[in-house]
């Protein structure tokens, strides 16, 4: 199990350190937060490839820090001796007895640290110093990988050329099909892993021998004639058998099929559960690792569904996955305990989420929770009514949407505003949330959410009871009925509350909006102006 | 098994007890076969590939070895922070003053053989456990050949393994102790050489290790296993030794030769010369083995070039001190059939003289 990963100099990843969890890890941020990256950098780490070619292979100026580069440029032309870019991946595995062979103390833990682990480096060679010298006199912002090289190592300081055994990785990625000649690299070994040595050399053997054979048969009397038509010219006879070597083994020739359809004939969604439910099946060569990327991907709502709940039945002690998504279903359905935010300064865990709330908005799957995690500021709200009001009126205060200043508002539609605090505490996040009163006093209403609150940051406006129990109420005691009337051109006969439930619910009616701004106007709705300074203070 | 040590005598087939017990062993087993001498670890490969070439999980390595990979390799940063082990210096002395990294590690970053023992010791603590515990993960069993050559820091290497996780064997003959891994170093002095049964009988009595004697010899004849025991003073205590062989082929034993006859004495028999070193036995022009290379070897017959010790102890019986004892032993159980020693005064000694057929007939 790997206990943290450590990143440096790789990409966007400057300086990027996660503890995961030992089972399921959904990592979750804003587009180019360093996901996919993230992805990337663990399996670089774990088996020394990149979309199945060897680091060294693949090793290119734009895997360096941008930042850092930008800093060893600027450094040296003032005549700072600084370092080279490097780029550092480590990935720190559990105290396990089968992983012993990987422990030592080189990793950059301080004080020194010994646990198994895996290192990958991409450093000046020592080979090429003085073509590095001469390059850093002058140093641009593409980096001369030529004279860099790829170090690729155990904690223990034993160089790696292939990936040990303990630590089989499944990389499944649903964003793009890779390969268009037939199965990638990726499946290829996912595949290898489910058959036995003894297997797998069985149908070495037979598929060579059928070769042969066809060799022996078919090819005969074509070898007949050619042997002595090509023997005048070479002096030696010339014939046609079957390649036999390893570029054309067994494994190149083999290609799932699912129900009789070829692999890559199958839906792109169909495909990726294929993999994944492969990559998850238990057998004894299973991953250890099981990387997934954006599983929702080409999938219905209804496939994504019963692609989650084959996967939370196949999730076991012995596997850690790894899951980047932009589906808050993904999110909800497999545990928000699991989230790992790529935030914009450090990445945030939520395990000490009460299990409770967890299991909350694992029966939520429709809300969009991941609009909580990626927000800068929240402001909850208790339904679309109560969102355009908060919009017209942030919008005529501040001459710009909420959005545009990184405030999501959001409606709860039902979501317990004490799960909703909680998520939002746990994140860190700034948060006001409005709600009636329905009849009960304010001071009553917070004290079950004391223990999420913090004023300055997470706090709750409710409106007085005597000013009414819900949003209507409250607007025709702060805008006065008259006024209210007329904007709205509500008849003497009509009761305005009435009125107002029934109409109002209806975002689409012009009249509604007429009466957004002439709250505004009159200036008076009190609990909802309040959250104005508050927000952007 | 847990823990023990087999001390035994030469040509009691240590080596074949080591590669029998590793062919019986569950194929799962994780062993590591730890050796001293380079010969000796070619030896055990080769056999071993022979008698249990379907165990995969037994692997062979130098003494060395073992401590650069997992010792030195991946703990150095314990001592030193940041730094890498780069090399093995095998000739190389840190110089006498040398304190902090220069003591262990020369300017291009390899390990001084001679220091290697202390800084793999001093490894140990300075992981907090971490260096034990990642061999228990590693192996099941460590078996440890010739183990009478390990000294200085390499027997307190031996005690943290006693108190492992790990089954261990070690295997070997104290009166072969004629390598020292460390010839410099002042630790454990008194446990140099010969004297290192005291080490294993002390560590016996805490209930750390079982002892076994094997004094059966399956190579050398009763003769020879007889004038072998005679080579170390009776105060050592060792129990005589039991030959099995039993052929015999008309020239048998441990007998004497003087110089002008080696020449007709080698034509006649082929016997493998020994001496002690190159600078021993110059007046003699032979294909010499030195006693410490022909360790573990077996050989027909061998005749031996004897040093000024040697000659005064056959002439005379001055007993020898634990080194050259030790060599001398070695030279003398390289032998199956027979020893013959060059000497032209036979002082006091009662071995027969070989003479060649014309001289005998002259008599």
């Amino acid at each position: 199990m790997i206990k943290k990963i450590r990143v440096r100099g790789y990409r966007i990843h400057r300086d990027l350190t996660i503890y995961p969890n030992r089972k399921l890890n959904l990592i979750v941020g804003a587009n180019e937060s360093g996901k996919s990256t993230l992805m990337e950098a663990i399996v670089l780490a774990l088996t020394g490839r990149i979309n199945g070619r060897s680091a060294a292979e693949e090793l290119n100026p734009h895997w360096f820090n941008a930042g850092v580069v930008a800093d060893f440029i600027t450094k040296r032309a003032r005549g700072e001796p600084q370092r080279l870019p490097e780029i550092d991946i480590e990935v720190f595995l559990e105290d396990a007895p089968e992983l012993q062979e990987l422990c030592g103390a080189h990793n950059s833990d301080t004080p020194t640290n010994a646990c198994p682990g895996v290192r990958i480096r991409c450093i000046p060679n020592p080979d090429y110093s003085a073509e590095l010298q001469a390059w850093a006199k002058a140093p641009s912002r593409l980096l001369p990988v030529e004279y860099y090289c790829v170090e690729w190592t155990t904690f223990a300081d034993a160089r790696l050329t292939m990936r040990p055994r303990v630590l089989a990785t499944a990389v499944i990625d649903a964003r793009t099909v890779r390969s268009t000649s037939g199965v990638d690299y990726h499946l290829r070994q996912i595949l290898g892993s489910q058959l036995e040595p003894q297997e797998r050399a069985n149908i070495s053997r037979q598929y060579r021998e059928s070769k042969a054979a066809l060799s022996d048969s078919a090819f005969k009397n074509v070898n007949e004639r050619i042997g002595k038509l090509h023997a005048l010219l070479h002096e030696q006879p010339i014939a046609l058998a079957m390649d036999q070597t390893a570029r054309t083994s067994w494994e190149e020739s083999v290609a799932p099929h699912v129900d009789g359809v070829p692999f890559t004939m199958a839906g792109q969604g169909q495909q990726s559960a294929i993999k994944i439910a492969l990559a998850m099946n238990k057998h004894a060569g299973r991953a250890k690792f099981v990387m997934i990327e954006e599983p929702e991907n080409h999938l219905s709502h209804t496939s994504l569904t019963r692609l989650l709940h084959r996967m939370e039945a196949l999730a076991s002690d012995d596997q850690q996955l790894f899951i980047t998504t932009h589906s808050s279903s993904v999110l909800n359905r497999l545990g928000l305990e699991a989230l790992q935010f790529l935030g914009p300064t450090a990445p945030v865990k939520l395990n000490e989420l009460d299990p409770e709330t967890v299991s909350y908005f694992k029966k939520l799957p429709g809300f969009d929770t991941l609009r909580i995690v990626l927000a800068d500021s929240i402001v909850l709200v208790e339904g679309p009514s109560d969102e355009i009001v908060f919009e017209r009126v942030f919008t005529d205060l501040y001459g710009k949407r909420p959005m545009a200043c990184g405030i999501d508002v959001l409606s709860m539609r039902g979501l317990s505003l004490a799960r909703g605090l909680e998520l939002c505490g746990r994140l860190g996040k700034k948060v006001a949330a409005l709600r009636d009163n329905d009849g009960i006093e304010p001071d009553e209403l917070r004290k079950p959410l004391a223990q999420w609150l913090k004023p300055g940051s997470r706090e709750v406006f409710i409106g007085e009871v005597a000013h009414g129990r819900t949003l209507e109420p409250q607007m025709i005691h702060h805008c006065g009925e008259a006024h209210l009337r007329t904007i709205l051109g509500i008849t003497d006969k009509a009761d305005v509350e009435t009125w107002m439930s029934r109409e109002g619910e209806d975002r689409g009616c012009p009249a509604h909006r007429e009466f957004v701004g002439a709250v505004h106007a009159s200036g008076i709705h009190a609990p909802r102006r309040a959250v104005h300074p508050w927000l952007s203070g | 098994m847990a823990k023990r040590v087999t001390l035994a005598v030469a040509g009691s087939r240590k080596t074949q007890g080591i590669v029998e017990h590793c062919a019986r062993l569950p194929r799962e087993r994780r062993v590591l076969a730890l050796t001293y001498t380079q010969k000796n670890q070619c030896e055990l490969q080769e056999r071993l590939a022979r008698y249990a070439g379907d165990h995969l999980n037994i692997e062979v390595l130098g003494w060395f070895t073992f401590l650069l990979r997992h010792f030195a390799k991946p703990f150095l940063p314990f001592k030193f922070p940041g730094e890498r082990v780069l090399g093995f210096n095998f000739e190389g002395m840190p110089s006498r003053m040398a304190t902090g990294k220069a003591r262990f590690v020369d300017k291009s970053g390899a390990v001084y053989r001679s220091e290697l023992g202390r800084l793999a010791f001093e490894l140990i603590a300075a992981s907090q456990g971490a260096l034990i515990s990642r061999l228990e993960g590693i192996y099941d069993e460590i078996l440890i050949d010739e183990v009478q050559d390990l000294s200085a820091y390499d027997l307190d290497i031996v005690d943290a393994l006693l108190g492992s996780a790990v089954d261990l064997w070690m295997v070997g003959d104290i009166r072969q102790a004629v390598l020292s891994t460390n010839g410099r170093s002042a630790k454990n002095k008194k446990y140099a050489y010969a004297e290192a049964i005291n080490w294993f009988r002390s560590r016996e009595k805490k209930g750390l290790l079982a002892i076994e004697e094997s004094a059966v010899t399956w190579r050398c004849h009763p003769k020879i296993a007889a004038f072998s025991d005679i080579i170390f003073d009776p105060s050592w205590a060792f129990p005589s030794t039991v030959s099995k062989n039993d052929r015999t082929t008309g020239h048998d034993g441990v007998l004497l030769v003087c110089s002008e006859h080696v020449h007709a004495y080698v034509a006649q028999y082929g016997p493998q010369s020994l001496r002690h070193s190159v600078a021993s036995a110059k007046n003699l022009a032979l294909d010499f083995m030195n006693f410490k290379v022909s360790k573990g070897a077996t050989f027909p017959r061998v005749l031996i070039a004897p040093t000024s010790t040697i000659t005064n102890f056959v002439r005379g019986g001055v007993s020898m001190d634990a080194i050259a004892a030790s060599s001398f032993y070695v030279a003398v159980t390289r032998a199956q059939q027979s020893v013959a020693i060059v000497l032209d005064d036979p002082g006091m000694s009662r071995l027969p003289y070989w003479k060649p057929a014309a001289d005998l007939e002259r008599d």
